[in-house]
């Protein structure tokens, strides 16, 4: 079996989806080569996407807590988020694979509304899979994927999140593989997704390192992103995995309590397993079940996590932490009070790590990845601040 | 060689005792058992909503591999996801089942990756697949391969769908098949009725229904009934 970073990946899926993984692997590695889609690529990556994205100094925060922090803003992408990368990148692979229908997962709905936008700009056909529960939270996201003229089908199955709309999404591959892709919306997955995926993502660490060395500045003392996935975390990572100083820290959501079904943390709290096409941690009973999981922010929300990063995590390269709910709720309050900037709540969920450890940043150069911006969640802000007495 | 597909402890433990012993004593000649997983990304509705539900209940997989043990007539084999058979332990599973379990199905695994499991330690067997998107060289590589059957999935879809097993594209798929291959070539996936059964048995070596066998298993009457009606001759 191919695809394994260490003893983390592999391609754990049903027989009939062999011939296209194969197929996708091949393409893909004659693609990743080739001038022309090369240039087809960075060209809607800049002047459709709006890359590259700038680093910004947040002079206010810095100030506050005696540190130097600067923000790559992914969060200032056409359609909000870190998602398009990958998108754009895999829709293109789609075209020059002569395919003419999308298919893809989504949790909080970034990484549907970015697939159907792509689906738009290159006239494919596009259906995208959400979890019931997802759907009702994340409504207006699905009011756009039906604008830009995808079909979304809600998935009222298992426990109604991430989970089950990756399971729909797979059966529906399964059954249409033949002119369908599936752009899988995160760096998991069998091979070559996890793969394809990071590759794609991989342009947000290489224009940060570029950033450090054009300014002739250092790199920087710590890198934080949030994990769900972990496709904005380990695009920010291969920038810097090479660079022994720079100190890797990936967040994952640490939900209500430690309790299975009270959070998301796949490396912090769960165990070894075999889940959506790979091996890596999966937050699982101790029959193999795989868990219910729960986060404040729909897009971490997800029982797995990427084989890279299992692999990053089992040689020590990349220190995985947590923040809870509440964290991420104080992360999202401070980068929008203090920079006027309004983070994901995936995002926040880094930011809240940066604000519970601030005293380990005194006098240190942080970099921080806002993936997403907080536009979509309006709604769970509301609802927290109802439950919490603040509204 | 007809077989069916039965799901463990579904719809509950005596229930699924009394129809493994009524098929045990039946004129069928194999029995897939499916252990429960709540991710059955090759399963329709019938079966996944089953799956789930027993999968959230917990089931205890030593005590069915002892039912299976004490009940067996048949050839049995376990088919299940992956994970339950990684999580359970590779090699401890492999000790209990050897002896009593004649294959291991994992719906979630292709041919290549059975190295995977038997390098932990696994000595059932792995059933191979083929498919009507496999490719010539897949289908060469099976020519000395493990297991008492391939399982051809004959649909591109997941189990439960509608099938014509007499359309052209499928029956020529399996006569290219079994002229590269000595071993039985078993079709599944959206077997349903005795036409169904009979058309496969024109040109094909067995079959295995799994959905129409499900949807029956919380009436043992309807159970009986479909059991008769699809295995006497």
């Amino acid at each position: 079996m191919k695809g394994f970073f260490g003893e983390f990946g592999g391609q754990f899926v049903a027989e009939t989806l062999m011939p296209a993984l194969d197929q996708l692997e091949e393409t893909f590695e004659k693609l990743k080569e080739d001038e022309e889609f090369n240039k087809k690529l960075s060209y809607y990556m800049n002047s459709y996407a709006g890359r590259p994205t700038p680093i910004y100094y947040a002079e206010n925060i810095s100030r506050k807590y005696n540190t130097t922090l600067l923000i790559k803003r992914e969060d200032l992408l056409h359609t909000g988020a870190h998602k398009i990368n990958n998108t754009i990148g895999q829709g293109l692979i789609t075209k020059f694979m002569g395919k003419k229908r999308i298919i893809a997962e989504t949790g909080a709905g970034q990484h549907g509304v970015a697939t159907a936008t792509i689906a738009a700009l290159l006239g494919l056909d596009c259906t995208i899979y959400m979890g019931k529960t997802d759907a009702e939270r994340q409504e207006t996201n699905v009011r756009r994927m039906k604008l830009l003229g995808a079909e979304v089908k809600v998935v009222d199955e298992g426990s109604k999140t991430l989970k089950d709309a990756v399971s729909s999404a797979l059966r529906d591959w399964i059954t249409n593989v033949e002119n369908t892709h599936y752009i899988i919306g995160s760096a998991l997955g069998p091979h070559p997704f996890p793969t394809i995926v990071a590759h794609f993502q991989s342009v947000i660490g290489r224009e940060s390192r570029q950033f450090f060395i054009e300014n002739k500045e250092s790199f920087p003392d710590y890198v934080i992103a949030c994990v769900g996935g972990g496709s904005n975390s380990i695009g920010i990572f291969k920038g810097f995995l090479d660079i022994d100083t720079v100190n890797l820290i990936g967040v994952e959501a640490g939900g209500r309590s430690s309790k299975i079904g009270d959070h998301a943390m796949s490396i912090n709290h769960g165990e070894k397993g075999i889940f959506q096409g790979s091996l890596s941690y999966v937050v699982q009973n101790s029959i193999g079940q795989i868990a219910n999981v729960h986060s404040i922010s729909a897009g971490l929300d997800y029982a797995g996590i990427g084989p890279e990063h299992a692999y990053l995590h089992s040689i020590g390269r990349v220190k995985y932490d947590s923040v809870n709910d509440d964290e991420a709720m104080e992360g999202f309050y401070l980068m929008t009070k203090y920079e006027g900037i309004l983070p994901a709540l995936e995002s926040s969920h880094a930011v809240g790590y940066f604000l519970k450890h601030h005293k380990n940043f005194q006098g240190k150069k942080v970099l921080l990845l806002l993936s997403g911006r907080g536009d979509k969640d309006m709604g769970i802000v509301n609802e927290y601040e109802k439950e919490k007495g603040i509204l | 060689m007809k077989g069916i597909y039965i799901l463990a402890d579904y719809p509950d433990k005596k229930t699924f005792e009394k129809e493994l012993t009524y098929a045990m004593n039946s004129n069928i000649d194999f029995i897939e058992i499916g252990i429960p997983f709540n991710d059955p990304v090759a399963d329709g509705p019938t079966i996944a909503k089953a799956a789930n539900e027993i999968a959230e209940r917990g089931y205890d997989l030593l005590s069915i591999i002892d039912l299976i043990g004490e009940l067996k007539k048949k050839k049995v084999y376990l088919m299940t996801y992956s994970n339950i058979i990684y999580k359970f332990g590779v090699k401890k599973f492999s000790d209990i089942a050897k002896g009593i379990v004649d294959g291991l199905i994992l719906a979630d695994l292709p041919n290549r990756g059975h190295n995977f499991f038997y390098k932990l330690g696994l000595e059932v067997d792995i059933i191979n697949f083929l498919t009507p998107e496999s490719r010539d060289n897949a289908i060469k590589k099976l020519v000395n391969a493990e297991g008492d059957f391939i399982y051809f999935i004959g649909v591109r879809g997941i189990t439960g769908g509608e099938v014509d097993f007499n359309n052209s594209e499928l029956r020529s798929k399996y006569i290219s098949i079994k002229k590269e291959i000595d071993k039985k070539v078993i079709l599944g996936f959206g077997v349903k009725t005795k036409a169904d059964t009979k058309t496969i048995m024109e040109y094909a070596d067995g079959f295995v229904i799994g959905t129409e066998i499900v949807k029956r298993q919380n009436n043992y009457k309807e159970f009986k009934k479909y059991i008769d009606e699809i295995f006497t001759t």
